[in-house]
């Protein structure tokens, strides 16, 4: 059984459109994920004409709102930077408990890495421009670039859900069996970004160690 | 290679699992596209807990409730699991007489002057790869895996379902608050011609990756339109999102009057009868064994392109969406009605409806149910897209006869009017109600009302205001705080309690109205008293102002007074050297200024109001 990865195009995108890209992406993976009988439902992006499917399931939906949240607040804290989220699908295998390790080893089979560049631009003069007709030009400019980087964030959320289900339909073979038969049927982990960037990059260090990524057996 | 055949029950397994995927993925297709199964779908309710489902719909891990009895009944038609299923998604557009190019490339059939389109093409297929006999020794662990795979590859193509450009036309069409003049519909085959060359560089394709099943394989491609902004899939009753500065509409209109079909936008769609009764499968011989489709409006609608020989039974869901905006639009109260079935349909259930096999002729598809079951859908049609039903009560409605007009002596001292009336409008005066009722409706209806205005038949003593408009105006500066009125009283029209209210409800609503009701009264011929009755005013009696301004009404009819460009100049403050009027003359002096600041004020709010919902639809439209 091997790992796969798949690591997703980058988005750029505002503080403001976070929770939704985030939701649509992590939400789309899971759903192709979730092996177990599901009750798919249909959910709408506010800010996008792009409808994503949920596997329905609550505890999922609690656990990527409460990622969400703690990711949007570490990119308050690290404005302007290019961030990666990762979701992993592991199974659990109960390691004979030995003198040094009794805890139980996780294998992860494949990570998804969501990468993501938070920008902040500068806000269109929208509300002045209804008033005054004198300062028309760089509120209607900026706003115009606002609306092409939407459309541009569509077009690009679009290849990547694209991009979710080719991954989902080329590699199979390396899904484990179902264990759980309602539901999210594989145990994941969505991992954001710590509040150091070594940290950050340490926790998936031993992830791979852990789980005996192919790059690290030579 | 006829998996039935094989007795080995591997193999059944198998068989099992093809049928299964096909039935399902047929189902996720047309969950995905058809309006009229995800509303029935929508309506059995089944979204209830996990536990309550029904063993067929578990298949592949993926609940989607009720599933159509004719796609339960693959094996009718589907004989043999090693046939393609195809899954043709055609857009049914009313044919314009100035036919596009596009039209005439991309359209696959017309029948009268419907215009169909494959916007979709779904090819469900087991692919048997080996000639030979299956090998043994597969074990369940085999089919696990298959099965595994199968549910990946649905659940992908669920998601690829919505994000393929039909799914904005499908959720255009399962939109409940708009009408459209095209529909979708269905037809599912095992054999079908392919597109032309034309048609294939407009589309584009994708397949699955295959599930390797075995000794075949299941695989899933679709051939689709890259774009469908050629097609003009535009709501019928789509009015722009303008506005109207000097709306006039009238709410009080008769509800059930007739929707002139001159209205812009609005025509009356008049798409073929599809198989209303007219054919059934007794009458036209059965042709392609193989193939259904849910717009059986013709006998044999792929006749000429198939070697087979037969007609497809003319199978139709059982709610026809698009059979709703075939009523004639003017008629909105009316489609109801209109629309009653013919007599020689009968209306079975929704359960009751089977695929008939198409070796028993004497079988008919009776043709939809949606009469008795889907009645709700139509006055849900009629109630939601009645543009000019608005629950205004008579009452309200007689308010605009309260109306002031310039033949009351006492008006001439009013203020200007307000930039928002104009001379020439003729239902300004309903400006306040107008607004008012504009305010409970929907941005999107302002158009209805202002085509409606120049039909107020009810109205006629209104017609002919002009001159009115600048007086009415300027009494509901008089009045008070007209605009109070319009937020508070929304949503109850009723005059008598809007007296009391606000003060928008009538221009009269001051303590003085007794004196005009009596210098009105004065003033009137005796043929116009005997008209008062006729008005069939209730409120008289109840409200001085409604008094007032039924006599205003009344004396406006009379054309010699209209003459009288002394007492009918809608522009100037010349008082009445009258006595009697001169106290009248002074309240209402009095109050002009302060009021008509108030009343510019009213106005500006329900401006702003206007070009934020505006702003809304408009922003709306952009995204679309």
């Amino acid at each position: 059984m091997n790992c796969e990865a798949c690591d997703l195009k980058e988005l750029e995108l505002e503080h403001f459109q976070i929770r939704e890209v985030l939701r649509c992406i992590l939400h789309t993976i899971v759903f192709h994920r979730a092996l177990g009988l599901v009750r798919p439902k249909d959910i709408d992006l506010e800010l996008f004409e792009i409808t994503y499917v949920q596997c329905g399931d609550a505890e999922v939906e609690r656990k990527i709102n409460e990622k969400i949240d703690q990711f949007i607040s570490w990119v308050e804290k690290h404005p302007n930077k290019k961030s990666q989220i990762c979701l992993s699908f592991f199974e659990v295998k109960n390691k004979q408990a030995s003198w040094f390790t009794n805890k139980i080893e996780r294998r992860y089979w494949e990570y998804w890495y969501i990468n993501l560049n938070v920008a902040q631009h500068p806000k269109a003069h929208s509300s002045k421009s209804h008033h005054s007709k004198a300062v028309v030009d760089p509120g209607e400019s900026a706003s115009e670039d606002r609306s092409l980087r939407r459309a541009a964030l569509e077009a690009s959320l679009r290849e990547v859900l694209f991009q979710i289900i080719k991954f989902v339909n080329e590699k199979k073979d390396h899904i484990p069996s179902i264990p759980v038969a309602e539901g999210v049927s594989f145990p994941y982990e969505i991992t954001i970004p710590s509040s150091s960037d070594s940290a950050f990059g340490m926790e998936m260090f031993k992830r791979m160690l852990q789980s005996g990524h192919p790059t690290m057996l030579s | 290679m006829d998996l039935q055949s094989h007795p080995q029950p591997e193999l059944g397994r198998l068989e099992q699992i093809v049928s299964q995927f096909l039935l399902k993925s047929l189902h996720i297709v047309l969950d995905s596209r058809i309006p009229s199964i995800r509303r029935a779908r929508d309506r059995s309710g089944n979204v209830s807990g996990i536990s309550q489902v029904r063993k067929s719909d578990k298949w592949f891990s993926l609940l989607l409730g009720d599933r159509p009895a004719a796609l339960d009944n693959l094996h009718f038609w589907h004989r043999n699991l090693m046939d393609p299923m195809i899954i043709d998604i055609i857009l049914v557009r009313e044919g314009s007489n100035s036919s596009s190019s596009m039209d005439n490339v991309y359209s696959t059939a017309a029948v009268g002057t419907s215009v169909e389109t494959v916007i979709e093409r779904w090819v469900v297929q087991y692919e048997s790869l080996r000639l030979m006999a299956p090998p043994t020794g597969e074990s369940s662990a085999t089919y696990k895996k298959i099965y595994k795979k199968s549910i990946i590859l649905l659940r992908s193509l669920y998601s690829t379902m919505r994000l393929l450009p039909g799914y904005r036309v499908f959720r255009q069409l399962s939109s409940l608050t708009q009408s459209y003049d095209f529909d979708i519909i269905y037809k599912v085959s095992s054999f079908t011609e392919p597109f032309s060359r034309a048609e294939e560089e407009v589309m584009k394709h994708y397949s699955f990756l295959p599930v390797e099943a075995l000794s075949g394989r299941l695989c899933i491609s679709v051939t689709y339109h890259q774009t469908l902004s050629d097609f003009n899939l535009e709501p019928l009753t789509a009015f722009p999102p303008t506005i109207i500065t000097d709306y006039v509409g009238s709410p009080a209109a008769d509800p059930l009057k007739a929707f002139p079909s001159s209205e812009k936008g609005i025509r009356a769609t008049s798409f073929p009868l599809r198989g209303r009764g007219v054919r059934s499968p007794s009458s036209a011989p059965f042709q392609r064994p193989h193939s259904w489709t849910s717009g059986g409006h013709r006998a044999a609608p792929f006749t000429p392109n198939q070697p087979l020989s037969g007609s497809p039974p003319a199978f139709r869901t059982p709610y026809m969406p698009y059979d709703l905006p075939t009523q004639p639009l003017d008629i909105y109260g009316h489609g109801v009605q209109n629309y009653r079935p013919p007599a020689h349909q009968k209306a079975t259930s929704f359960d009751e409806y089977q695929l008939s096999p198409p070796f028993s002729p004497s079988q008919s598809p009776s043709p939809p149910t949606y009469f008795s079951s889907s009645n709700p859908m139509y006055s849900r049609f009629s109630s939601e897209t009645a543009p000019v039903t608005i629950p205004l009560p008579l009452v309200g409605r007689g308010s605009r006869y309260l109306s002031p007009n310039s033949s009351d002596p006492s008006r001439h001292s009013l203020p200007p009017p307000s930039p928002r009336s104009t001379r020439h409008d003729p239902s300004s005066q309903e400006s306040p109600s107008g607004i008012r009722s504009f305010r409970k409706t929907e941005g999107l209806r302002i158009g209805e009302y202002s085509g409606t205005t120049n039909n107020y038949s009810g109205q006629k003593v209104l017609k002919d205001s002009k001159d009115d408009s600048g007086r009415f105006s300027g009494l509901l500066s008089s009045s008070g705080s007209p605009r109070i009125g319009f937020s508070r009283s929304s949503s109850r029209l009723s005059f008598q309690d809007d007296l009391d209210d606000c003060d928008f409800s009538g221009p009269f609503d001051v303590d003085d109205v007794d004196t005009l009701d009596s210098h009105a009264s004065q003033n009137l011929d005796g043929k116009r008293a005997s008209e008062f009755p006729s008005l069939a005013f209730p409120m008289t009696g109840k409200s001085p102002d409604a008094a007032v301004g039924v006599l205003v009404n009344m004396l406006r009819r009379a054309p010699p007074l209209r003459q009288d460009p002394s007492c009918y100049s809608s522009h100037s403050l010349k008082t009445e050297p009258e006595g009697e009027a001169g106290a009248t003359s002074e309240f209402f002096m009095a109050r002009k200024t302060a009021d008509a600041l108030e009343e510019l004020r009213s106005y500006k709010e329900m401006k702003d109001l206007l070009l934020s919902k505006s702003g809304t639809h408009v922003v709306t439209r952009e995204e679309a």
